[in-house]
């Protein structure tokens, strides 16, 4: 009876779907520190030293500012509890340029990540409207 | 001339199969690329596909929330259907005053819309105290008159000597249901199972009237704030659309044997 009951497809089925649940909550749980990593580069590709890089908030009705952070001496930057899902993310300098507005999705909130391509500052491109020169709202 | 047919009915049956899940699959399509559904020419293979949009539609709306209201009213409908109608279809096997009265009343009640009745079950529901409730959401979804049947036609293919055996061995009428009929009637129960879910599921009407708070919304009523909030996001509200359906085509697919073994167990008597 038992063996009847765990063989059956809906058991199987269902079961199924509930470990890969469980199993996909428990890797969000080891990994949701909201922790956005990426780095600005220049057009020659040489990293930028206090490069202003703003997240703003990627959402159907609003693009609020979420946070402001400046590159260090590699040009990285960090975002640390970021709390979204889904970013847009320009970095700018006076004097280099602006980088293009950077769509950041992530498959769940607070997602770590680390970009996989540098935001490019290009003289050429217009700085967005969405950036502010006031602190982050975070 | 045998092999002509049975080729030109294959042909025809994969040609109306195509088209039946042309729109399904242009809703999954559009729920991964997010494309402009009035985009002309239409781009039939998906164009750079990723799940993100289901990642919006879950975050956007209380998606968990409108989830686990939908689950627990088909719950309760679930249960309540395969008592009730259990309960229903074997009182109409047995003989007794003004049977044919009542299978007539049944029968006649089933042409009469919801939406006829739709005011004075809102004045009833909203009597008892219901409104805004799971159990209020569940109530008129209890019974269903063509799910009696279904019982009742299951039932009455048991030969009586079985019953009237058990009856002998000194079982009561709720043991001899739930021991002998019930069990052999698992198509039946099968079917109640699936038309009840998926009836109670995609109900939009009657959640529309009784609910009042964003808390208490189920999937359909979601779905349909969603799509007045956010008018231009065809991706999201697509996920949407894909993640309100696919419980309901899950329950089917894994019980649609028994559901098919229901439905034609009675073509091939005598």
């Amino acid at each position: 009876m038992l063996k009847t009951v765990l063989l059956n497809r809906a058991t199987i089925v269902l079961g199924t779907l509930a470990v890969a649940i469980i199993v996909w909550n428990i890797y969000i749980a080891g990994n949701d520190d909201g922790i956005l990593v990426g780095t600005v580069v220049d057009v020659s590709g040489q990293p930028v030293t206090d490069a202003k890089v703003v997240a703003s908030e990627l959402s159907l009705i609003s693009r609020n500012v979420i946070d402001i952070q400046t590159t260090d001496e590699t040009g990285q930057f960090r975002f640390d509890r970021h709390d979204h899902h889904a970013m847009v993310l320009q970095a700018t300098k006076d004097g280099v340029g602006n980088s293009r507005r950077v769509e950041v999705r992530l498959y769940y909130q607070n997602q770590n990540k680390t970009l996989s391509d540098a935001l490019v500052l290009d003289p050429d491109v217009k700085q967005g409207p969405l950036v502010s020169e006031q602190s982050g709202s975070n | 001339m045998k092999s002509k047919s049975y080729i030109g009915t294959h042909i025809t049956l994969i040609a109306v199969a195509f088209l039946m899940l042309v729109p399904i699959y242009w809703v999954v399509k559009t729920s991964l690329t997010g494309e402009n559904i009035f985009a002309y020419p239409p781009a039939m293979l998906p164009v750079d596909p990723h799940p993100f949009f289901y990642v919006d539609a879950w975050y956007f709306i209380p998606f968990s929330r409108f989830f686990l209201n939908s689950v627990i009213v088909a719950t309760m409908a679930i249960i309540a259907n395969l008592i009730i109608n259990a309960l229903a279809g074997y009182a109409l096997t047995k003989a007794f005053p003004g049977k044919r009265w009542v299978i007539l009343l049944l029968l006649s009640s089933m042409m009469i819309p919801f939406h006829a009745t739709i005011i004075p079950a809102y004045l009833i529901t909203r009597d008892l105290g219901l409104l805004n409730t799971h159990l209020g959401l569940a109530l008129p979804a209890f019974s269903h008159i063509v799910l009696i049947f279904v019982f009742k036609a299951s039932f009455d293919a048991i030969p009586p000597s079985l019953i009237d055996a058990a009856r002998i061995d000194g079982l009561s009428e709720w043991r001899i249901i739930y021991k002998i009929m019930l069990p052999l009637s698992l198509p039946a129960i099968a079917t109640n199972i699936i038309l009840s879910f998926i009836w109670s599921w995609n109900d939009f009407l009657w959640p529309l009237l009784i609910v009042r708070d964003v808390e208490m919304h189920t999937l359909p009523l979601g779905l349909s704030a969603f799509l007045s909030y956010f008018e231009s996001t065809t991706g999201s509200l697509y996920a949407f659309a894909v993640m309100v359906l696919a419980p309901g085509m899950l329950v089917f697919i894994l019980a649609q044997r028994q559901f098919v073994r229901s439905m034609t167990s009675g073509a091939t008597k005598g």
